[in-house]
């Protein structure tokens, strides 16, 4: 009975794991932008324009908003395969989940606004949802996939408010915004960094006792000195590489959504 | 140094090695079941958050020229069984509580699949922007509801994997029902295709 039971227990992860995998292959990496467009549906000039608006965005108020076209989510359900890839990213800041994709599949004929837990209140699914039908799927239809994402942006931005230089004449409380919370991602990383160096060198410390007090087992003399010094090293590089990342592209910031938004069709 | 001193070290030691790593196993069991039941609260959340949206969709579909009557009376019958369910984390170890909890759920569940069929046959109604919005809540609730459920279930079979593992699975036993193995949420009929509602 208690085999039987491991059994199966063991076929249900086996099963999950492959699941899981199968997941993993279909929903992409984090995109290194803040506008990608895999399908070819919007012109370059758009991609950059709204790219560099979006970034400047995240730099003001610190808000993370994605575009993000591809051709399809293929046998997945849209909002199945939406919220996974939203997971996955990390979109928004950690803690305050103030992070929202807006996503095409054009030949899904999909438009998905996925909103974070920290934005589910300014957001609201209805609001996203007339954004979609009353903006962005029409002009998607009419012809003008340009406009449309990007009027989807803007009426976005304006909800959520705190534009650096807000073109229409909505008044949005920006003064609520703290524009010094982008600072602290530096800061933070630096910390982190200084933390795994102090941690790692105490452990490896501990690793280099260990051959004296039993004997020069793993190898003795010099090498745990090398080793460390080459742990050190390769830390520094890689932490100088994922400093070098976050500066230059898009990267997570640890947020999470519980399948907020709204989907709409044209 | 007698025999039965050293027999009185060696049982110490086991004593001591033992009770450590009940102690540990415990408190890992304890962390998975706190995880499991704070997913529990969230999936309790998305259900009371669709619950919520009942009383103004039924409003909004009453204001509708004769709309059929019964669709929106078995919405507002559904949703008040659903109110009547006790909440708890105890829910998820207890499975007569959690069929009572899924059946009066998804009955709900289908009565507001009959009454967003009913719609399309008033096209007024279906046009109205109101309407366009609950329907939209509707749907994000629906989508918030699958998704806490299947982290729910990814809880619950990281708790279960644990707890029915070797040796684990006998320290869970000394423990009577406190640590029952969890239930999982199982596919709704149908639920591969959210709710199929044109914009």
């Amino acid at each position: 009975m208690k085999a039987l039971r491991w059994a199966l227990a063991f076929l249900l992860l086996v099963g999950l794991a492959i699941a899981a995998n199968a997941a993993e292959v279909a929903i992409p990496p984090a995109p290194n932008a803040w506008v990608t467009d895999t399908a070819g549906f919007l012109t370059p000039e758009t991609v950059d324009a709204l790219d560099a608006r979006l970034r400047a965005y995240q730099a003001t108020t610190g808000h993370q908003i994605l575009v993000y076209v591809t051709a399809t989510t293929g046998s997945t359900p849209t909002e199945d395969w939406t919220e996974r890839a939203f997971a996955r990213w990390k979109v928004g800041r950690k803690g305050i989940d103030d992070g929202l994709v807006m996503f095409v599949f054009p030949n899904d004929r999909k438009v998905r606004i996925e909103v974070g837990y920290g934005l589910e209140q300014t957001v609201p699914d209805a609001i996203a949802s007339r954004i979609i039908r009353n903006t962005v799927a029409p002009k998607i239809h009419d012809g003008q996939p340009d406009q449309a994402v990007v009027s989807g942006v803007d009426e976005i931005l304006a909800v959520i408010g705190g534009e650096a230089a807000p073109a229409p004449a909505v008044a949005t409380p920006a003064a609520a915004y703290d524009e010094g919370d982008s600072d602290q991602s530096p800061w933070a990383v630096l910390a982190g960094v200084l933390i795994a160096l102090l941690i790692s060198g105490g452990v490896l410390w501990l690793i280099s006792k260990i051959p004296d007090v039993k004997g020069t087992y793993i190898s003795g003399g010099n090498s745990s000195g090398w080793g460390s010094a080459f742990a050190i090293g390769g830390m520094l590089i890689g932490g100088a590489l994922s400093g070098g990342g976050s500066g230059g592209g898009f990267s997570g910031g640890g947020g999470a959504g519980g399948g907020g938004g709204a989907t709409g069709s044209w | 140094m007698s025999r039965a001193l050293i027999a009185l070290g060696v049982l110490v030691i086991v004593v001591v090695v033992v009770g450590v790593s009940v102690a540990r196993t415990y408190n890992r069991l304890v962390t998975l079941d706190q995880a499991v039941q704070s997913q529990w609260a969230q999936v309790e959340t998305a259900y009371q958050r669709r619950a919520d949206l009942i009383p103004n969709l039924v409003a909004t579909v009453k204001g509708a020229a004769n709309f059929e009557k019964s669709t929106y009376v078995a919405v507002a019958e559904a949703r008040s069984r659903v109110g009547q369910l006790s909440t708890g984390s105890s829910t998820p170890n207890d499975a007569a509580a959690f069929a009572k909890f899924t059946s009066a759920q998804d009955s709900l569940s289908s009565a507001l699949s009959r009454l967003l069929v009913v719609v399309e046959r008033y096209p007024d109604l279906k046009a109205s922007q109101n309407f366009a919005d609950l329907q939209a809540q509707l749907e994000g609730t629906e989508n918030r509801i699958s998704v806490e459920r299947m982290r729910f279930n990814d809880a619950a079979q990281a708790f279960n994997t644990t707890r029915d593992s070797f040796p684990t699975v006998f320290v869970a036993g000394l423990f009577g029902t406190r640590f029952n193995e969890k239930i999982y949420f199982q596919a709704q009929p149908g639920a591969a295709t959210a709710p199929a509602v044109k914009l």
